[in-house]
């Protein structure tokens, strides 16, 4: 017995890989969808994996520093470092604002790490693609390369003017912004200091207070105007536990004082994918949904319209003897060829395209195989209708009137 | 046998499913999480490390003079303006004495008065004493009582009182005098050192506390850097180190110095070490106070060793170290590192030998039984 | 080859129920012996279509007798179960146009019906050009129908028709597209088929071309068969 399907195919191949291609480059797209909601869940366990912590100390009662902004004083650390199972405690800072580098702006994250022969300190990014670690105290920079800058470039952050020194892959916030690492100091500046017209409207508000502008006391305005411009606040302390300390019990120790909020790993996680990235996730659940709603209707009119075509010469067969079986096997074959076809361009045409998103987009192996397995079995409830409408057919129209 | 229609059909459409397979293929296996890793490398290599410590400071000057009234009063003229040439003891200003020179001559009048005063009561006293003399030869001769004899000398005594008492008042209104005249000379604003003002804070007329500065002094040859280093990062820091300073406003010129000294204080707040530097030759044109500077102490060299790129330590689970190429695997071996220097090389004390080969960048995290491609740079980093 | 050919007694179709019942067969009768070649002559709506349809084991009659190939396939209200195999197997169809798949070769148009029968590939073909050479057409067995005449193409239908050795062969209006000379030819093949292979043909015809060829005709009217003897003219 020959293969009705594939002669079929073979003598109208056109139609049927252009057919094959025109679904292919929509089930592109949804397995794109698929990967950026992958990509979205990436981002945030990169960000977590990057930072190199076992806990997060945070401002109480926030859940911060990612989903939400946090505030504690730098100097906590050291009683943080001082506690039982705690390996390693940094302070670090992130803002995300606008980084310029000559005439355009990036949206970057920006991150305060302690700089000099901290290695592999919590914060410090784990990897570079070029260039080196910061090594001066103040005014270099690490970026991520989808920030677009290039070794040696200078960017300026707030009031300040940064040395591109070193590159990172894949150092992104929970919501894709590129990071940007700069010492500690900087940081702190950047993010609570204000701009120059700031400072000096608050100089004279503090001149203009006769508490702080006494005659014959010109050093209490001065002391004023110092604390007024120091920044002694961070984001948060990361803590890396000593090899075989209990977490949760360490973290409970330091939420012991009250004044800070501990997030373990896997709470960190929970936040950032539950909270903060669970609205942008329905979203893309719902798009989900309709693309492969909008698949399976395209399919199911391609295989109709296809056995239209076919209509008379299905009659005929019916007439000489050929089994409903036969026929229906014919265009079930066509349905998953025609599936199969549209699967393989899709997933090539997401695959090549994907680097080009601005948004990260993982493709994994295992939503492959459960896309195709999708575009079978669309495919097949598609090709049903057809295969309806195919064996209601009378064979006595094929002798006429 | 000519190929049919059907054969042509056939073979054409096997190529295009083959094509499509095998671009299926590479896609599964050299993207994704399935795909090797990209790395470079490097051979360690022997080098001699000039380590140095980076810190940011500002211009201040050593000898700064501010100069001021010792008592509140109004600034009656200044003669000097800011960026002027003094020389110590040059008049630099006057305060206004208001009504100081009428209580001098008032206090004139006063010390004239009492040096009158003073000659009236040594007459008297003299008087008193003639008067004492006579009558106690009167007595020898009898021809005056005990009584009266006795009162010339109570007399006498009175008038010698009253003569100190003028000689003091007299002393007193001459110190009172004096004051004034210091006084006076106080409003007399002099330069105390030769240097160059820097602050002319209030103008003529204005009135003034005791104590508040009136025109700021500097010495330039005392002119210094303030600056602060990280104290995680300022071992090795001490007097005399060779320096290099960057003015914020003068970018590409460096200028030469050398450490003075490291503060005994240091910032416990901002865990900063406060060090002094001296500028080798003064810049011309000075720069001025607070301006931020970059400086750069250069540390001695260290010795010859082993030493690896910084983008080449990392951490992996508690241990820091390197990974090296064994087979063409890549194996993390656990290291000390040493010091290292401002462009990013680390010496390595402990853990890897000149000619290891080691991974340098890579695209993702490593593991030991990650796939690695070596390549000769990451894509994406700069070209 | 089987014996016997078609025969039907007494075949009656009805359409509907009570009051709006139609008779679209009232009484049939017809027989054709194997090897021999009739007509069936009738005007539209005289139920000539019905009774193809019901030759072609198509529909089911109302009543009367059936027998093909000296096997009864319907008895007033029995029938043998599988239609379709007995279509397959004992029926061969040509239509007015050749209806060849047109995604198959000739080869593979021909030798399709032995496939679905069982037959292995390499032995239906073999059967298939064995018959297109019989038919002249086996120079054209790799094209596609696209590619072919009318002419062939009628013939290829003729030999898919033949293919099985079907006992009968029902051909509705075979010669309707065809000029004299075609025609003749197409003729000539059927009978020379029938001769061959002892079928049974009914060809269904108003064809005046070929009218004279055949030796008995049948015609029909509103649902009556009537039997005539034909001219007979031999083939040119």
């Amino acid at each position: 017995m020959i293969s009705l399907a594939g002669r079929d195919i073979l003598h109208s191949w056109g139609k049927f890989v252009f057919t094959g291609f025109g679904l292919g480059l929509l089930i592109g797209v949804t397995l794109v969808m698929a990967g950026v909601y992958r990509g979205m869940v990436d981002d945030g366990k990169a960000l977590l994996d990057n930072s190199g912590a076992d806990l997060w100390v945070v401002q109480r009662d926030t859940l911060g520093p990612y989903a939400e902004s946090s505030s504690i004083s730098d100097d906590l650390y050291r009683t943080v470092l001082a506690m039982p199972g705690v390996a390693q405690a940094a302070n670090v800072t992130y803002l995300t604002m606008q980084v310029r580098q000559g005439d355009n702006d990036v949206r970057a994250m920006v991150v305060g790490i302690i700089p000099g022969d901290a290695w592999g300190s919590p914060g410090w990014p784990p990897y570079l693609v070029d260039g080196r670690q910061i090594t001066r105290g103040h005014y270099e920079a690490v970026a991520d390369i989808a920030a677009g800058f290039r070794l040696g470039d200078e960017i300026t952050i707030r009031r300040n003017r940064y040395r591109v020194v070193g590159l990172t892959r894949r150092m992104v916030s929970s919501s894709g912004d590129p990071m940007v690492f700069i010492p500690l100091k900087d940081a702190q500046e950047a993010q609570f200091l204000k701009d120059n017209e700031a400072i000096l409207q608050n100089r004279r508000r503090t001149a203009a207070n006769p508490a702080f502008n006494r005659p014959g006391q010109p050093d209490i305005l001065d002391a004023v105007n110092a604390s007024q411009a120091s920044s002694t606040s961070v984001n948060a302390i990361l803590v890396r536990l000593e090899p075989g300390a209990d977490t949760e019990a360490v973290a409970q120790s330091i939420r012991r004082w009250k004044r800070l909020t501990v997030h373990t790993r896997a709470e960190m996680e929970d936040i950032l994918i539950g909270k903060l990235i669970a609205t942008s996730s329905k979203q893309i659940g719902m798009f989900l949904a309709i693309l492969s709603v909008v698949s399976a209707a395209i399919v199911a009119f391609i295989i109709y319209s296809l056995t239209m075509d076919k209509i008379r010469e299905i009659a005929v067969l019916k007439l000489i003897g050929t089994r409903n079986r036969t026929i229906a096997g014919m265009i079930l074959q066509q349905a998953l060829a025609l599936g199969a076809i549209g699967f393989a361009v899709g997933k090539i045409t997401a695959t090549f395209t994907a680097p080009y998103f601005p948004k990260y987009v993982l493709l994994l192996s295992q939503d492959a195989i459960t896309g195709f397995m999708a575009v079978l079995a669309i495919c097949a409830l598609a090709s049903l209708i057809a295969i309806r409408m195919a064996l209601k057919v009378d064979p006595a129209e094929a002798i006429g009137g | 046998m000519n190929i049919t229609t059907m054969q042509r059909r056939k073979v054409a459409l096997i190529a295009v499913l083959v094509i499509l397979a095998v671009s299926l293929g590479y896609v599964a296996l050299r993207s994704g999480p399935l795909a090797p890793v990209a790395v470079t490398t490097a051979d360690v290599e022997n080098r001699t490390l000039r380590p140095a410590l980076f810190g940011v400071g500002t211009i201040d000057a050593e000898r700064i003079y501010r100069v001021g009234p010792t008592f509140a009063g109004r600034v009656r003229r200044l003669t000097v303006n800011v960026g002027d040439r003094v020389v110590a003891g040059q008049l630099i200003g006057e305060m206004d004495p208001v009504d100081l020179d009428d209580r001098l001559a008032a206090q004139v009048s006063a010390v004239r008065g009492a040096e009158t005063s003073v000659s009236e009561a040594n007459a008297r006293r003299a008087h008193a004493a003639a008067e004492a003399d006579r009558y106690e030869s009167l007595l020898e001769a009898r021809a005056t009582s005990e009584e009266v004899l006795a009162a010339k000398r109570q007399d006498l005594v009175v008038a010698e009182a009253a003569a100190a008492t003028a000689r003091s008042n007299l002393d007193r209104m001459r110190s009172d005098y004096a004051g004034l005249q210091s006084q006076r000379g106080n409003l007399r604003l002099v330069a105390p050192a030769t240097g160059i003002v820097s602050l002319r804070e209030v103008e003529p007329g204005a009135a003034v506390a005791g104590g508040q500065t009136v025109i700021e002094i500097i010495d330039p040859a005392s002119l210094w850097v303030n600056v602060r280093f990280d104290q995680v990062s300022s071992a090795g820091l001490m007097a005399g180190l060779p320096a290099r300073v960057q003015l914020r406003s003068r970018d590409g010129e460096v200028l030469r110095g050398r450490v003075l000294r490291i503060e005994p204080r240091a910032d416990a707040v901002t865990e900063e070490t406060l060090v002094k530097v001296v500028f080798d030759t003064l810049p011309v044109p000075l720069p001025p106070l607070g301006e931020y500077a970059e400086v750069t102490v250069d540390l001695a060299p260290l010795p010859d060793g082993p030493a690896v790129p910084n983008a080449a330590v990392r951490r992996q689970g508690d241990s820091i170290g390197v990974w090296r190429l064994e087979d063409g695997e890549p194996v993390f071996v656990p290291v000390t590192p040493g010091k290292s220097d401002l462009d990013g090389h680390v010496q390595i004390l402990r853990g890897l030998s000149e000619g290891d080969t080691i991974i340098v960048y890579s695209e993702r995290e490593l593991s030991a039984n990650s796939s690695i491609s070596i390549v000769e740079r990451i894509p994406g980093g700069t070209p | 080859m089987t014996s016997e050919g078609i025969r039907i007694e007494g075949l009656r179709k009805r359409y509907g129920e009570g009051d709006t019942a139609v008779d679209a067969l009232k009484h049939v009768d017809m027989e054709v012996a194997p090897g021999e070649v009739v007509g069936l002559i009738g005007p539209s709506g005289s139920g000539k279509s019905t009774l193809l349809k019901s030759l072609g084991a198509v529909i089911d009659p109302t009543a009367g007798r059936m027998t093909l190939g000296g096997k009864v396939i319907y008895d007033d209200g029995w029938k043998v179960t599988d239609l379709r195999a007995l279509r397959r197997d004992k029926i061969g169809f040509v239509f007015q146009a050749p209806y060849l798949i047109p995604f198959l070769d000739v080869v593979d148009n021909v030798a399709l019906l032995p496939m679905l029968a069982g037959h292995s590939n390499a032995e239906s073909r073999e059967r298939a050009l064995d018959l297109l050479t019989a038919l002249d057409v086996h120079h054209r067995a790799a094209a596609m129908p696209s590619q072919l005449s009318g002419g062939e193409q009628q013939r290829v239908a003729i030999a898919r028709g033949l293919i099985n050795r079907p006992p009968v062969i029902l051909a509705d209006e075979p010669t309707a597209p065809l000029d004299s000379e075609r025609a003749m030819a197409v003729m000539r093949i059927l009978h020379e088929m029938a001769e061959k292979y002892q079928t049974a043909i009914i060809i269904v015809t108003h064809d005046e071309k070929i009218i004279p060829t055949f030796r008995r005709i049948y015609h029909i009217r509103d649902g009556i068969t009537t039997e005539e003897a034909g001219e007979g003219k031999p083939i040119a």
